[in-house]
Protein backbone atom coordinates (compact mmCIF):
# COMPACT_ATOMS: atom_id res chain seq x y z
CA UNK A 1 0.00 0.00 0.00
CA UNK A 2 2.77 2.09 0.85
CA UNK A 3 4.23 1.77 -2.53
CA UNK A 4 0.95 2.72 -4.01
CA UNK A 5 0.88 5.61 -2.53
CA UNK A 6 4.22 6.57 -3.03
CA UNK A 7 3.45 5.65 -6.93
CA UNK A 8 0.39 8.10 -6.78
CA UNK A 9 2.35 10.84 -5.31
CA UNK A 10 5.09 10.45 -8.19
CA UNK A 11 2.68 10.89 -10.73
CA UNK A 12 0.70 14.27 -11.25
CA UNK A 13 -2.76 12.74 -10.30
CA UNK A 14 -3.05 14.16 -6.91
CA UNK A 15 -2.11 17.49 -8.59
CA UNK A 16 -4.94 17.08 -11.35
CA UNK A 17 -7.61 16.24 -9.24
CA UNK A 18 -6.99 18.69 -6.28
CA UNK A 19 -7.39 21.80 -9.01
CA UNK A 20 -9.26 21.28 -11.11
CA UNK A 21 -8.06 24.83 -12.97
CA UNK A 22 -5.57 22.32 -14.50
CA UNK A 23 -8.08 19.84 -16.16
CA UNK A 24 -10.14 23.34 -18.08
CA UNK A 25 -6.65 24.55 -18.94
CA UNK A 26 -6.16 21.14 -20.62
CA UNK A 27 -9.19 21.40 -22.01
CA UNK A 28 -8.36 24.37 -23.27
CA UNK A 29 -5.16 23.85 -24.44
CA UNK A 30 -6.68 20.67 -26.93
CA UNK A 31 -9.78 23.18 -28.26
CA UNK A 32 -6.86 25.53 -29.63
CA UNK A 33 -4.87 22.62 -30.94
CA UNK A 34 -8.76 20.99 -32.57
CA UNK A 35 -9.09 24.81 -34.24
CA UNK A 36 -5.72 24.79 -35.64
CA UNK A 37 -5.49 20.73 -36.35
CA UNK A 38 -8.91 20.26 -37.79
CA UNK A 39 -10.51 24.19 -38.43
CA UNK A 40 -7.37 25.38 -39.75
CA UNK A 41 -7.73 28.87 -38.11
CA UNK A 42 -4.17 29.91 -38.05
CA UNK A 43 -2.50 26.35 -37.29
CA UNK A 44 0.99 27.78 -37.22
CA UNK A 45 0.71 29.89 -34.35
CA UNK A 46 -2.36 28.15 -32.66
CA UNK A 47 -1.32 24.53 -32.68
CA UNK A 48 2.13 25.83 -30.49
CA UNK A 49 0.27 28.05 -28.29
CA UNK A 50 -2.43 24.93 -27.71
CA UNK A 51 0.59 22.43 -27.21
CA UNK A 52 2.09 25.13 -24.58
CA UNK A 53 -1.19 25.31 -22.40
CA UNK A 54 -0.64 21.68 -22.31
CA UNK A 55 2.51 21.55 -21.14
CA UNK A 56 2.52 24.30 -18.72
CA UNK A 57 -0.13 22.96 -17.06
CA UNK A 58 1.05 19.52 -16.40
CA UNK A 59 1.60 19.94 -12.74
CA UNK A 60 5.02 18.47 -11.87
CA UNK A 61 6.57 19.25 -15.20
CA UNK A 62 7.78 23.20 -14.77
CA UNK A 63 6.81 24.30 -17.87
CA UNK A 64 4.82 27.07 -17.16
CA UNK A 65 6.24 30.34 -17.08
CA UNK A 66 6.60 32.02 -13.88
CA UNK A 67 5.94 35.82 -12.85
CA UNK A 68 8.58 38.08 -12.79
CA UNK A 69 8.90 38.74 -9.77
CA UNK A 70 10.41 34.81 -8.76
CA UNK A 71 13.21 35.77 -11.12
CA UNK A 72 14.12 38.98 -9.36
CA UNK A 73 16.66 38.28 -6.55
CA UNK A 74 16.65 40.20 -3.19
CA UNK A 75 19.16 43.29 -4.32
CA UNK A 76 16.54 43.66 -7.26
CA UNK A 77 18.92 42.46 -10.08
CA UNK A 78 17.20 39.69 -11.97
CA UNK A 79 18.56 36.08 -12.45
CA UNK A 80 20.72 35.61 -15.11
CA UNK A 81 20.06 32.82 -18.05
CA UNK A 82 21.71 29.97 -16.30
CA UNK A 83 20.22 30.67 -13.05
CA UNK A 84 16.61 30.50 -14.31
CA UNK A 85 17.21 27.39 -16.58
CA UNK A 86 18.58 25.56 -13.36
CA UNK A 87 15.38 26.82 -10.96
CA UNK A 88 12.52 27.22 -13.34
CA UNK A 89 13.27 24.58 -16.66
CA UNK A 90 13.46 25.74 -20.01
CA UNK A 91 10.41 27.01 -20.85
CA UNK A 92 11.16 30.27 -18.58
CA UNK A 93 14.68 30.32 -20.04
CA UNK A 94 13.55 30.15 -23.48
CA UNK A 95 10.07 33.04 -21.82
CA UNK A 96 12.59 35.45 -20.41
CA UNK A 97 15.41 35.50 -23.16
CA UNK A 98 12.77 35.27 -26.44
CA UNK A 99 10.08 36.88 -25.13
CA UNK A 100 10.57 38.94 -22.51
CA UNK A 101 13.60 40.68 -23.98
CA UNK A 102 11.22 41.39 -26.95
CA UNK A 103 13.39 40.08 -29.42
CA UNK A 104 10.88 37.45 -31.68
CA UNK A 105 7.97 39.80 -32.16
CA UNK A 106 10.52 41.75 -34.19
CA UNK A 107 12.31 38.64 -35.76
CA UNK A 108 8.99 37.63 -37.21
CA UNK A 109 8.10 41.25 -38.34
CA UNK A 110 11.72 41.02 -40.31
CA UNK A 111 9.77 37.80 -41.65
CA UNK A 112 6.95 39.61 -42.80
CA UNK A 113 8.59 42.40 -44.62
CA UNK A 114 10.35 39.82 -46.65
CA UNK A 115 7.18 38.81 -47.54
CA UNK A 116 5.16 41.77 -48.01
CA UNK A 117 4.97 43.10 -51.34
CA UNK A 118 4.72 47.14 -51.28
CA UNK A 119 3.81 47.22 -54.84
CA UNK A 120 -0.21 47.54 -54.50
CA UNK A 121 0.55 50.33 -52.31
CA UNK A 122 3.18 51.98 -54.27
CA UNK A 123 0.46 51.77 -57.19
CA UNK A 124 -2.55 53.24 -54.90
CA UNK A 125 -0.84 55.56 -52.72
CA UNK A 126 -4.29 57.66 -51.56
CA UNK A 127 -5.71 54.37 -50.41
CA UNK A 128 -2.72 53.84 -48.35
CA UNK A 129 -4.88 56.42 -45.93
CA UNK A 130 -7.58 54.02 -44.80
CA UNK A 131 -4.71 51.80 -42.73
CA UNK A 132 -5.04 55.20 -40.61
CA UNK A 133 -8.75 54.91 -39.93
CA UNK A 134 -8.60 51.47 -39.12
CA UNK A 135 -6.24 52.18 -36.20
CA UNK A 136 -9.64 53.57 -33.92
CA UNK A 137 -10.81 50.52 -32.59
CA UNK A 138 -7.31 50.31 -30.35
CA UNK A 139 -7.83 53.73 -28.78
CA UNK A 140 -11.58 53.48 -28.57
CA UNK A 141 -11.06 50.20 -26.92
CA UNK A 142 -8.64 51.94 -24.26
CA UNK A 143 -11.10 54.35 -23.13
CA UNK A 144 -13.65 51.69 -22.40
CA UNK A 145 -11.26 49.05 -20.89
CA UNK A 146 -9.98 51.59 -18.47
CA UNK A 147 -14.00 52.66 -17.76
CA UNK A 148 -14.05 48.93 -16.99
CA UNK A 149 -11.22 49.06 -14.31
CA UNK A 150 -8.18 48.05 -16.09
CA UNK A 151 -5.24 49.86 -15.64
CA UNK A 152 -3.86 52.23 -18.58
CA UNK A 153 -1.27 49.78 -19.59
CA UNK A 154 -3.55 47.03 -19.60
CA UNK A 155 -6.09 48.82 -21.15
CA UNK A 156 -3.44 50.06 -23.86
CA UNK A 157 -2.63 46.05 -24.25
CA UNK A 158 -5.90 45.08 -24.90
CA UNK A 159 -6.67 48.26 -27.41
CA UNK A 160 -3.75 46.52 -29.59
CA UNK A 161 -5.90 43.93 -30.24
CA UNK A 162 -7.97 46.17 -32.46
CA UNK A 163 -4.84 46.67 -34.99
CA UNK A 164 -5.26 42.97 -35.97
CA UNK A 165 -1.66 42.41 -35.64
CA UNK A 166 -0.23 39.12 -33.60
CA UNK A 167 3.65 40.59 -33.62
CA UNK A 168 3.08 44.21 -32.92
CA UNK A 169 -0.28 43.04 -29.61
CA UNK A 170 2.51 40.77 -28.10
CA UNK A 171 5.31 43.18 -28.66
CA UNK A 172 3.23 45.79 -27.00
CA UNK A 173 1.83 43.54 -24.33
CA UNK A 174 5.38 42.20 -23.28
CA UNK A 175 6.42 46.32 -22.63
CA UNK A 176 3.17 47.23 -20.91
CA UNK A 177 1.35 44.19 -19.08
CA UNK A 178 2.93 41.10 -19.66
CA UNK A 179 1.12 39.51 -17.26
CA UNK A 180 -1.54 39.71 -19.82
CA UNK A 181 0.52 38.12 -22.89
CA UNK A 182 -1.44 34.43 -22.75
CA UNK A 183 -4.94 36.04 -23.20
CA UNK A 184 -3.79 38.87 -25.19
CA UNK A 185 -2.09 36.45 -27.79
CA UNK A 186 -4.61 34.26 -27.76
CA UNK A 187 -7.55 36.86 -28.52
CA UNK A 188 -5.50 38.48 -31.51
CA UNK A 189 -4.82 35.45 -33.27
CA UNK A 190 -8.20 34.12 -32.83
CA UNK A 191 -9.81 36.95 -34.06
CA UNK A 192 -6.93 37.37 -37.14
CA UNK A 193 -8.38 33.98 -37.97
CA UNK A 194 -11.91 34.51 -37.82
CA UNK A 195 -11.32 37.50 -40.53
CA UNK A 196 -13.71 35.28 -42.48
CA UNK A 197 -16.55 35.93 -40.21
CA UNK A 198 -15.77 39.14 -38.84
CA UNK A 199 -15.07 41.28 -41.91
CA UNK A 200 -18.64 39.98 -43.80
CA UNK A 201 -20.31 40.29 -40.60
CA UNK A 202 -19.56 44.25 -40.22
CA UNK A 203 -19.19 45.25 -43.26
CA UNK A 204 -22.59 43.40 -44.75
CA UNK A 205 -23.84 45.48 -41.64
CA UNK A 206 -22.62 48.93 -42.76
CA UNK A 207 -22.51 49.04 -46.57
CA UNK A 208 -25.75 49.00 -48.96
CA UNK A 209 -25.16 46.63 -52.06
CA UNK A 210 -24.56 49.27 -53.91
CA UNK A 211 -21.84 50.58 -52.61
CA UNK A 212 -20.02 47.22 -52.36
CA UNK A 213 -20.63 46.92 -56.01
CA UNK A 214 -18.19 49.99 -56.81
CA UNK A 215 -15.77 48.42 -59.16
CA UNK A 216 -12.52 49.43 -58.85
CA UNK A 217 -11.10 48.75 -62.06
CA UNK A 218 -13.93 51.12 -63.66
CA UNK A 219 -13.28 53.97 -62.05
CA UNK A 220 -9.64 53.72 -62.53
CA UNK A 221 -10.95 53.69 -66.60
CA UNK A 222 -12.45 56.97 -65.82
CA UNK A 223 -10.52 58.70 -63.97
CA UNK A 224 -7.28 57.18 -64.52
CA UNK A 225 -4.23 57.58 -61.90
CA UNK A 226 -1.86 60.90 -62.95
CA UNK A 227 1.04 59.22 -62.36
CA UNK A 228 2.87 55.76 -64.04
CA UNK A 229 5.45 53.80 -62.53
CA UNK A 230 8.17 53.75 -64.88
CA UNK A 231 10.96 51.37 -62.81
CA UNK A 232 9.11 49.77 -59.94
CA UNK A 233 11.97 47.71 -58.98
CA UNK A 234 14.20 51.09 -57.98
CA UNK A 235 10.94 52.52 -56.37
CA UNK A 236 10.69 49.11 -54.06
CA UNK A 237 14.54 49.27 -53.16
CA UNK A 238 14.53 53.37 -52.14
CA UNK A 239 11.10 53.68 -50.61
CA UNK A 240 11.86 50.99 -47.58
CA UNK A 241 14.85 52.72 -46.55
CA UNK A 242 13.70 56.46 -46.83
CA UNK A 243 10.32 55.59 -45.20
CA UNK A 244 12.49 53.74 -42.28
CA UNK A 245 14.73 56.76 -41.74
CA UNK A 246 11.75 59.39 -41.94
CA UNK A 247 9.04 57.31 -39.48
CA UNK A 248 11.68 56.16 -37.01
CA UNK A 249 12.62 59.64 -36.68
CA UNK A 250 9.27 60.76 -35.84
CA UNK A 251 8.24 57.67 -33.78
CA UNK A 252 11.28 56.25 -32.64
CA UNK A 253 9.90 53.31 -30.32
CA UNK A 254 8.65 51.72 -33.28
CA UNK A 255 11.88 51.34 -34.72
CA UNK A 256 11.84 47.96 -33.23
CA UNK A 257 9.23 46.58 -35.30
CA UNK A 258 9.09 48.69 -37.91
CA UNK A 259 12.87 48.87 -39.06
CA UNK A 260 12.85 45.02 -38.97
CA UNK A 261 9.85 45.15 -41.44
CA UNK A 262 11.24 47.65 -43.81
CA UNK A 263 14.74 45.41 -43.29
CA UNK A 264 12.88 42.07 -44.27
CA UNK A 265 11.24 43.97 -47.24
CA UNK A 266 14.15 45.55 -48.74
CA UNK A 267 16.09 42.13 -48.47
CA UNK A 268 13.75 40.56 -50.60
CA UNK A 269 13.27 43.46 -53.17
CA UNK A 270 16.97 43.48 -53.87
CA UNK A 271 16.62 40.18 -55.31
CA UNK A 272 18.44 37.48 -56.49
CA UNK A 273 22.65 39.26 -55.28
CA UNK A 274 20.49 38.24 -52.03
CA UNK A 275 18.16 35.22 -52.38
CA UNK A 276 19.99 33.24 -49.69
CA UNK A 277 19.40 36.40 -46.97
CA UNK A 278 15.38 36.21 -48.14
CA UNK A 279 15.06 32.49 -48.37
CA UNK A 280 16.32 32.87 -44.66
CA UNK A 281 14.28 35.08 -43.59
CA UNK A 282 11.23 33.53 -44.72
CA UNK A 283 12.02 30.34 -44.06
CA UNK A 284 14.26 28.87 -41.06
CA UNK A 285 14.62 32.20 -39.42
CA UNK A 286 10.61 32.98 -39.65
CA UNK A 287 9.47 29.15 -38.77
CA UNK A 288 12.10 29.12 -35.77
CA UNK A 289 10.33 31.85 -34.25
CA UNK A 290 6.99 31.14 -34.81
CA UNK A 291 7.53 27.88 -33.22
CA UNK A 292 9.34 29.56 -29.83
CA UNK A 293 6.46 32.05 -29.59
CA UNK A 294 4.08 30.23 -29.92
CA UNK A 295 5.40 27.53 -27.37
CA UNK A 296 6.41 30.24 -24.88
CA UNK A 297 2.85 32.09 -25.03
CA UNK A 298 1.53 28.97 -24.44
CA UNK A 299 3.35 28.16 -21.65
CA UNK A 300 2.76 32.03 -20.14
CA UNK A 301 -1.59 30.42 -19.66
CA UNK A 302 -1.27 28.61 -16.87
CA UNK A 303 -4.55 27.91 -14.74
CA UNK A 304 -3.84 30.48 -12.14
CA UNK A 305 -3.35 33.77 -14.72
CA UNK A 306 -5.47 32.53 -17.11
CA UNK A 307 -8.73 31.58 -15.27
CA UNK A 308 -10.20 35.16 -14.19
CA UNK A 309 -12.43 37.80 -15.35
CA UNK A 310 -10.26 39.64 -17.27
CA UNK A 311 -9.38 36.94 -20.02
CA UNK A 312 -12.91 37.46 -20.14
CA UNK A 313 -12.85 40.50 -21.02
CA UNK A 314 -9.60 40.58 -22.97
CA UNK A 315 -11.53 38.39 -25.40
CA UNK A 316 -14.78 40.48 -25.38
CA UNK A 317 -12.82 43.49 -25.59
CA UNK A 318 -10.24 42.30 -28.56
CA UNK A 319 -13.89 41.53 -30.48
CA UNK A 320 -14.98 45.12 -29.88
CA UNK A 321 -11.37 46.88 -30.82
CA UNK A 322 -11.56 44.28 -34.30
CA UNK A 323 -15.21 45.54 -35.09
CA UNK A 324 -15.14 49.16 -34.13
CA UNK A 325 -11.64 48.98 -36.61
CA UNK A 326 -13.40 47.69 -39.74
CA UNK A 327 -16.18 50.41 -39.04
CA UNK A 328 -13.10 53.09 -38.51
CA UNK A 329 -12.31 52.12 -42.08
CA UNK A 330 -15.35 51.52 -44.36
CA UNK A 331 -16.54 55.02 -42.38
CA UNK A 332 -13.36 56.76 -43.15
CA UNK A 333 -14.15 55.32 -46.93
CA UNK A 334 -17.88 56.54 -47.08
CA UNK A 335 -16.89 60.04 -46.00
CA UNK A 336 -13.93 60.15 -48.53
CA UNK A 337 -16.97 59.03 -51.19
CA UNK A 338 -18.88 61.99 -50.79
CA UNK A 339 -16.57 64.37 -51.37
CA UNK A 340 -14.99 62.56 -54.82
CA UNK A 341 -16.39 61.54 -58.01
CA UNK A 342 -13.65 58.73 -58.01
CA UNK A 343 -15.75 56.58 -55.83
CA UNK A 344 -14.00 53.84 -53.91
CA UNK A 345 -15.76 50.12 -52.44
CA UNK A 346 -15.62 50.45 -48.63
CA UNK A 347 -14.53 46.91 -48.46
CA UNK A 348 -11.16 48.96 -49.38
CA UNK A 349 -11.41 50.58 -45.82
CA UNK A 350 -12.26 47.74 -43.99
CA UNK A 351 -8.61 45.78 -44.93
CA UNK A 352 -7.57 48.79 -42.97
CA UNK A 353 -6.52 46.50 -40.07
CA UNK A 354 -3.77 44.60 -40.39
CA UNK A 355 -3.95 41.08 -41.24
CA UNK A 356 -2.35 40.72 -44.29
CA UNK A 357 -3.26 39.17 -46.73
CA UNK A 358 -6.62 36.99 -45.46
CA UNK A 359 -8.09 40.90 -44.86
CA UNK A 360 -7.64 41.33 -48.76
CA UNK A 361 -8.47 37.90 -49.43
CA UNK A 362 -11.91 37.84 -47.68
CA UNK A 363 -13.12 41.74 -48.81
CA UNK A 364 -12.18 40.38 -52.47
CA UNK A 365 -14.42 37.68 -51.99
CA UNK A 366 -17.31 39.70 -51.19
CA UNK A 367 -16.60 42.17 -54.12
CA UNK A 368 -16.60 39.13 -56.16
CA UNK A 369 -19.71 38.02 -54.68
CA UNK A 370 -21.92 41.14 -55.45
CA UNK A 371 -19.97 41.79 -58.77
CA UNK A 372 -17.99 38.63 -60.72
CA UNK A 373 -15.80 41.40 -62.51
CA UNK A 374 -14.84 43.74 -59.37
CA UNK A 375 -11.51 42.39 -58.47
CA UNK A 376 -10.02 44.39 -55.73
CA UNK A 377 -7.58 42.60 -54.26
CA UNK A 378 -4.71 44.89 -55.25
CA UNK A 379 -6.64 47.93 -53.95
CA UNK A 380 -7.52 46.38 -50.86
CA UNK A 381 -3.78 45.36 -50.38
CA UNK A 382 -2.48 49.07 -50.34
CA UNK A 383 -4.88 49.75 -47.19
CA UNK A 384 -4.04 46.03 -45.51
CA UNK A 385 -0.26 46.66 -45.86
CA UNK A 386 -0.50 50.39 -44.71
CA UNK A 387 -2.40 48.70 -41.79
CA UNK A 388 0.75 47.16 -40.77
CA UNK A 389 2.27 50.30 -40.76
CA UNK A 390 -0.37 51.88 -38.49
CA UNK A 391 -0.56 49.78 -36.56
CA UNK A 392 3.28 49.60 -35.33
CA UNK A 393 2.84 53.66 -35.26
CA UNK A 394 0.46 53.19 -32.93
CA UNK A 395 2.18 50.56 -30.59
CA UNK A 396 4.97 52.65 -30.59
CA UNK A 397 3.14 55.64 -29.85
CA UNK A 398 1.57 53.61 -27.06
CA UNK A 399 4.63 52.30 -25.46
CA UNK A 400 6.21 55.55 -25.29
CA UNK A 401 3.61 57.87 -23.70
CA UNK A 402 2.59 54.40 -21.17
CA UNK A 403 6.21 52.76 -21.06
CA UNK B 1 -4.29 62.98 -14.22
CA UNK B 2 -7.23 60.40 -14.26
CA UNK B 3 -7.02 57.25 -16.41
CA UNK B 4 -9.68 58.40 -18.38
CA UNK B 5 -8.10 61.73 -19.36
CA UNK B 6 -4.72 59.58 -20.33
CA UNK B 7 -7.18 57.39 -22.39
CA UNK B 8 -8.37 60.62 -24.34
CA UNK B 9 -4.86 61.69 -24.68
CA UNK B 10 -3.99 58.54 -25.98
CA UNK B 11 -6.86 58.72 -28.73
CA UNK B 12 -6.44 61.94 -30.06
CA UNK B 13 -2.47 61.77 -29.72
CA UNK B 14 -2.60 58.04 -31.50
CA UNK B 15 -5.04 58.88 -34.18
CA UNK B 16 -3.12 61.95 -35.17
CA UNK B 17 0.18 60.19 -35.04
CA UNK B 18 -1.03 57.66 -37.04
CA UNK B 19 -2.41 59.73 -39.85
CA UNK B 20 0.16 62.12 -39.81
CA UNK B 21 2.77 58.48 -40.63
CA UNK B 22 0.20 57.62 -43.04
CA UNK B 23 0.35 60.97 -44.90
CA UNK B 24 4.34 60.64 -45.17
CA UNK B 25 4.20 56.73 -46.14
CA UNK B 26 1.68 58.78 -49.01
CA UNK B 27 4.53 61.32 -49.62
CA UNK B 28 7.29 59.44 -49.19
CA UNK B 29 6.01 57.11 -52.04
CA UNK B 30 5.14 59.83 -54.45
CA UNK B 31 8.73 61.79 -54.07
CA UNK B 32 10.24 58.35 -54.83
CA UNK B 33 7.98 57.55 -57.66
CA UNK B 34 8.62 60.94 -59.32
CA UNK B 35 12.46 60.46 -58.41
CA UNK B 36 12.77 57.23 -60.33
CA UNK B 37 10.40 58.52 -63.15
CA UNK B 38 12.70 61.15 -63.51
CA UNK B 39 16.27 59.70 -63.13
CA UNK B 40 15.93 55.74 -63.48
CA UNK B 41 13.20 55.46 -66.06
CA UNK B 42 13.67 51.78 -66.64
CA UNK B 43 15.42 50.84 -69.46
CA UNK B 44 13.80 49.59 -72.93
CA UNK B 45 13.81 45.62 -73.09
CA UNK B 46 16.59 44.73 -75.95
CA UNK B 47 14.46 42.68 -78.51
CA UNK B 48 16.44 40.00 -80.03
CA UNK B 49 16.00 40.02 -83.44
CA UNK B 50 15.94 36.21 -84.64
CA UNK B 51 18.18 35.74 -87.43
CA UNK B 52 17.40 34.62 -91.32
CA UNK B 53 17.78 30.77 -90.66
CA UNK B 54 18.75 29.91 -93.99
CA UNK B 55 21.69 31.86 -93.59
CA UNK B 56 22.69 29.70 -91.07
CA UNK B 57 23.07 26.71 -92.87
CA UNK B 58 26.47 26.80 -94.39
CA UNK B 59 26.93 26.32 -98.63
CA UNK B 60 29.39 23.76 -97.84
CA UNK B 61 26.83 21.73 -95.53
CA UNK B 62 24.17 22.11 -98.61
CA UNK B 63 26.19 20.94 -101.03
CA UNK B 64 26.91 17.74 -98.93
CA UNK B 65 22.98 17.23 -98.15
CA UNK B 66 22.39 17.82 -102.35
CA UNK B 67 24.97 15.31 -103.14
CA UNK B 68 23.85 12.96 -100.48
CA UNK B 69 20.39 13.14 -102.11
CA UNK B 70 21.93 12.59 -105.51
CA UNK B 71 23.82 9.57 -104.63
CA UNK B 72 20.74 7.61 -102.65
CA UNK B 73 18.16 9.03 -105.53
CA UNK B 74 20.57 8.11 -108.26
CA UNK B 75 20.28 11.84 -109.59
CA UNK B 76 16.28 11.74 -109.95
CA UNK B 77 15.72 13.20 -106.29
CA UNK B 78 15.60 17.06 -106.41
CA UNK B 79 16.39 19.48 -102.91
CA UNK B 80 13.57 22.05 -103.18
CA UNK B 81 13.91 23.11 -99.11
CA UNK B 82 16.14 23.01 -96.52
CA UNK B 83 14.69 23.21 -92.86
CA UNK B 84 16.38 23.18 -89.36
CA UNK B 85 14.35 21.23 -86.74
Amino acid sequence: MDILNKLYEMTAFGDIFGNPGYIVMLLIGCLLLYLGIKKQYEPLLLIPIGFGVILANLPGGGMGVVDASNIQLADGRYMNFFEIAHEYGIMNLLYYSLIKTGLLPPIIFMGVGALTDFGPMLRNLKLAFFGAAAQLGIFIVIFAAIFLGFTPKEAASLGIIGGADGPTAIYTTIKLAPQLLGPIAIAAYSYMALIPVILPFVSKLLCSKKELMINMKEMDRKYPPKVKIKNLHVVKIIFPVLLGIVICIFVPSSVPLLGMLLFGNLVKEIGISVGRLSDTITNAIMNTATIFLGLTVGATMTADVFLNWKTIMILVGGFLAFAISILGGISAVKITNLFNKKKINPLIGATGLSAVPMASRVANEIALEHDPSNHILQYCMSSNISGVIGSAVAAGVLISFLG
Amino acid sequence: MSNLQIALELLCVGMVTVFIILCMVVLIGNLVVHFVNRFVPAEAPKVKVPRKRTSEISRKRIAAIVSAVNTVTGGKGHVVKIERR
